[in-house]
């Protein structure tokens, strides 16, 4: 269940760091709007989430797959480059996350 | 020291600030339980706050690239090791390993997803906390 949280504080933070880009520095009051609320609701799930990971644990997986979420929207939906350096970066975090979880610290 | 290098030095001080801030967030989220204790959850909320207006600030003149590495590597170490000084936790040898490679790919993809320096048509970068446009802006400004 913790990683379902997680996932969903994931999709939340994603919609966070778009929403935060059109807000134009908050002066735009609608994204202004979203960003708040997608980052309460982020923060819930994540908070549900660290009731089972550890904080350090539960928080670097959330805010590297975020990261990971990003830039492949970036690819998709952005027009963005997927470049060896950023291919290099996705790959060491799943491969981190993984680990994580195959040693039982997860 | 001259005007530059102070508001640079000044910019630094934020972005290290917006760290801490995070690892507080970090840390507050956990310590709310589910956001069932009342205290923890609303000193989360104004970390969460306060790390989104010292990020914005510290955008203003540091490559947004640079800035979001160092922010996101400061949170997740600061979390990491905090952690078990706050909480009934434990950072295992392994875990510490692990969490290490974590937090190096993120440091890594923040330094290698930095949007390209380029005419402002170009396409705008959704980054964590999202702040490339404003900072870009910023940035041209100044120089």
């Amino acid at each position: 269940m913790q990683w379902l949280y997680l996932a969903i504080a994931d999709i939340f933070e994603i919609v966070v760091a778009i929403a935060a880009g059109k807000a134009e520095g908050f002066k735009n009051r609608r994204w202004t709007a979203i960003t708040l609320v997608s980052g309460a609701l982020g923060t819930y799930f994540l908070s549900r989430a660290l009731l089972t990971f550890d904080v350090g644990v539960g928080y670097a997986i959330w805010t590297s797959i975020a990261g990971v979420g990003i830039t492949v929207l970036g690819v998709v939906l952005f027009g963005q480059r997927l470049n060896w350096r950023k291919t290099l970066g996705i790959a060491v975090i799943i491969a981190g996350v993984v680990g994580l979880q195959l040693s039982g610290a997860a | 020291m001259s005007h530059t290098d102070r508001s640079s030095a000044n910019s630094w001080l934020m972005l290290l600030l917006a760290g801490g801030f995070e690892i507080g967030y970090a840390l507050s989220v956990g310590g709310s339980h589910g956001f069932t204790r009342l205290s923890w959850s609303l000193v989360a909320v104004v970390f969460f706050l306060l790390t989104l207006w010292a990020l914005s600030v510290a955008l203003r003149t540091i490559d947004v690239g640079i800035g979001y590495a160092v922010w996101a590597g400061i949170g997740a170490a600061g979390a990491a090791l905090l952690g078990p000084f706050f909480f009934d936790e434990s950072l295992t040898v392994t875990q510490a390993v692990w969490l290490g490679v974590i937090i190096a790919g993120v440091v890594w993809l923040k330094l290698a997803d930095r949007p390209e320096p380029a005419p402002a048509s170009a396409p705008e970068t959704p980054d964590t906390r999202g702040l490339t446009s404003q900072a870009r802006e910023t940035q041209g400004a100044q120089r």
